[in-house]
């Protein structure tokens, strides 16, 4: 039986390569990508929280699915952002993108 | 009426254009005077045969001014009219060498338009007023040579001895007027009975200021000092025979006790004013005191019921003595005096001027077939007739008497003893104006029988009075001629000399009540003004209060504002050093912050999510720590 710490140590893997990854990687893919890990391991405490302590009300699962849209929606933003970076620079390095400062 | 009325309008036009041109003034006034004549003699013929004339003016409200021209007035103002311009071109001659030509001519012709009004007047207000403005310009004419010694003071006593006679006109009037409630003096006559005694009275009072009657009749004689041609027209034809013209108008009022009284004031006047020429030791002096008592004349015949004798004597006196003043007037420029001592054989060198002297002189004493012979009678014979006439006829001889006496010893002095003749300039002029009033004085008697129909009065006569008078005259001459002034006891002789002044007359009887009259009038004035100061002072202490008080308002008002201008000092102080201040220090700090965050930023997004994870992780471990 998989019991209710398993699941947040499988979570608390994810988020530290999802951190390590958004922190280490200069491609801005690639740190999405780390984000989006990160995010993962919040919904799978979520997910782990609502199975093993209250299994009978929805709203854990409710709030990962409202995690999923977000992560969605954030996802799409993101590529749209690194597709209109890429078309204008012809890279999406982000060590070479100081604009933001301004 | 227009033609009436240029009676008037000549001499007034006369004076205005002599004040306008201030040139020719002589020429205007002989112009002025000579319409006037015209017109009331032109006027006189158009009433005798039966013309009226009235005119209204506007005046007081309901109460108009009025001329009426009736018989009376017309003939008066014709013998004005006449005469005036007769003085008129002798003043000519007499005034060739004196200074102040334009104020003379134009008080004469003011004087003579003013006389016209008064005897045209045919309501009280009008007539009222003329009779004051004859006085004002009598005043001026007396003034006349207002430089010399004496004059000065004549001319005040004239007016104000005339004044304070006119308190009696006027209360008189103010009798008569609220009586009757109307001004026309036709229209007045009607009161009757105790009233009509007490305003004959009352206006006998103001007549006998104007005509000099006793104890009025000192002003006359000092009334000399002015030039000869202002007394042969003011003062023997004219002006003082405004009060006789007064009685003669009213005589109709007058009732048979007040009609006494005008007698006896005239007889006394008649008996006093005839010792006072007999003593006097000046020519002009003389024929002034003679002037009163003729008026005295006048006075008897309206007294004794006579009116149309007293016109008659006025007429014929008139020319008399207006011819005597302006022969005195020629004997005073030879001599350069007046005085009797002075003139002494002055006849017998202007043989002339001496005939007609004493053509005038025996006319006034009442020698046959002169004018004032029949004048005369026809008063003595009217005090005879009188119902007084015991008392009267008496006044009336004995008059008739001192007349011839002290015309006499004029003459006598005139023609005996020495002196040394100057040149006389104008003489022309002079003698030209005399000889027409000599002639009219000779012939006027004639007068008699037109003049009493035209007044429609029958003059008395009858054959005593007339031999009485007669008699009376020729004494009185004899006794002039042959017996010197020494007959006269010498304390008497002064006494009439100085005009019988009562107690030093005019300063007790006038002057002492005008002064303590104007002295209560002070007195009621210091305390008016005394009233007036002090409700004047406490205004201004109430006003200087308010202004303290303002003072101490405006002090707190600027307190007040001190304070709040120190106050909005401070404020902005305090908003300047300490908000200003704060809010620099604050933005500086800001910036610095902003700074120190602003170097926190790369741009790296690598590096920002460094940070975030690190805030993330020192939250967590916050909660941790503290939860």
């Amino acid at each position: 039986m998989i019991t209710l710490w398993v699941a947040l140590a499988v979570g608390a893997a994810l988020f530290a390569v999802g951190l390590y990854g958004a922190l280490s990687q200069t491609n801005m893919v690639m740190i999405m990508m780390g984000v989006e890990l990160m995010l993962g391991a919040a919904m799978v405490n979520l997910v782990a929280f609502w199975r093993f302590l209250h299994p009978q009300v929805y709203a854990g699962q409710m709030f990962v699915l409202i995690v999923m849209t977000v992560m969605a929606l954030e996802a799409a933003v993101g590529f749209g952002v690194a597709t209109a970076r890429f078309r204008a620079k012809g890279s999406v390095e982000m060590e070479e993108a100081t604009e933001l400062r301004e | 009426m227009i033609l009436a009325a240029f009676a008037l309008l000549g001499p007034l036009i006369a004076t205005a254009l002599i004040l306008i041109l201030r040139r020719g003034a002589a020429g205007i006034a002989l112009l002025g005077a000579g319409i006037g004549a015209l017109a009331a003699v032109a006027t006189l013929v158009r009433v005798a045969g039966g013309e009226r004339f009235a005119a209204s003016l506007p005046g007081l409200p309901t109460y108009g001014l009025r001329l009426t021209v009736d018989p009376l007035a017309a003939v008066v103002s014709t013998v004005v009219a006449v005469v005036a311009s007769l003085v008129f071109v002798y003043a000519v001659g007499y005034m060739e060498s004196e200074p102040g030509q334009t104020r003379f001519y134009a008080d004469m012709s003011f004087f003579v338009a003013a006389m016209q009004a008064l005897v045209l007047a045919g309501d009280w207000v009008l007539l009222l007023a003329a009779w004051e403005v004859i006085g004002f310009a009598s005043y001026l004419l007396i003034g006349f040579w207002y430089d010399r010694p004496g004059v000065g003071a004549a001319a005040t006593r004239a007016f104000l001895t005339t004044r304070a006679a006119d308190f009696g006109l006027y209360l008189g009037i103010f009798l008569l007027v609220t009586r009757s409630g109307t001004t026309v003096i036709a229209d007045t006559f009607g009161v009757g009975g105790r009233t009509a005694t007490l305003a004959g009275a009352l206006l006998l009072i103001g007549a006998m200021g104007k005509s000099a009657q006793v104890p009025f009749q000192g002003w006359l004689q000092d009334a000399m000092a002015g030039p000869t041609p202002v007394s042969a027209l003011l003062h023997s034809a004219t002006l003082v025979a405004a009060g006789a013209y007064l009685l003669i108008r009213v005589s109709p009022l007058l009732t048979p006790d007040a009609r006494l009284m005008v007698g006896i004031v005239g007889g006394i006047t008649a008996l006093i004013a005839g010792i006072t020429a007999l003593a006097q030791q000046d020519v002009k002096r003389c024929l002034a005191a003679s002037t009163s008592s003729q008026l005295g004349f006048m006075f008897l015949a309206v007294g004794a019921g006579a009116p149309v004798a007293a016109v008659f004597h006025l007429i014929a006196h008139a020319a008399i003595k207006s011819a005597l003043f302006q022969g005195a007037g020629i004997f005073q420029h030879t001599r350069g005096a007046t005085a009797f001592a002075r003139l002494g054989g002055v006849g017998r060198t202007h043989r002339g001027i001496y005939a007609g002297f004493t053509v005038a002189a025996l006319a006034l004493a009442g020698v046959p077939p002169l004018a004032g012979f029949r004048s005369k009678d026809t008063i003595i014979a009217a005090t005879f007739a009188a119902p007084g006439a015991a008392l009267l006829a008496p006044f009336a001889l004995v008059g008739t008497l001192l007349t011839g006496a002290y015309m006499a010893r004029a003459l006598r002095l005139l023609w005996r003893g020495e002196g040394a003749d100057r040149p006389v300039a104008g003489r022309g002029w002079m003698g030209a104006g005399m000889t027409v009033l000599v002639a009219f004085a000779a012939t006027l008697g004639s007068a008699a029988p037109p003049l009493s129909r035209l007044l429609g009065m029958t003059l008395p006569e009858s054959a005593f009075p007339v031999v009485a008078g007669l008699l009376m005259a020729l004494l009185g001459l004899l006794i002039g001629w042959i017996a010197p002034a020494e007959w006269i006891p010498e304390r008497f002789r002064l006494v009439a000399e100085t005009g019988f002044r009562v107690g030093d007359g005019v300063l007790t009887f006038i002057v002492r009540p005008v002064l303590a009259l104007s002295h209560r009038a002070d007195r009621f004035e210091r305390v008016l003004g005394g009233s007036t100061q002090s409700i004047g002072r406490s205004v201004a202490h109430l006003a200087y209060r308010a202004d303290v008080a303002d003072a101490r308002l405006q002090a707190g008002v600027q307190a007040v504002g001190n304070a709040g201008q120190m106050l909005a000092r401070l404020s902005r102080i305090f908003d300047e050093r300490v908000i200003d201040g704060l809010i620099a220090a604050l933005v500086r700090g800001i910036r610095v912050l902003d700074a120190r965050a602003r170097a926190l930023q790369s741009g790296f997004v690598s590096r920002e999510l460094v940070f975030a994870v690190g805030g993330a992780a020192l939250l967590v471990l916050l909660l941790v720590l503290f939860r």
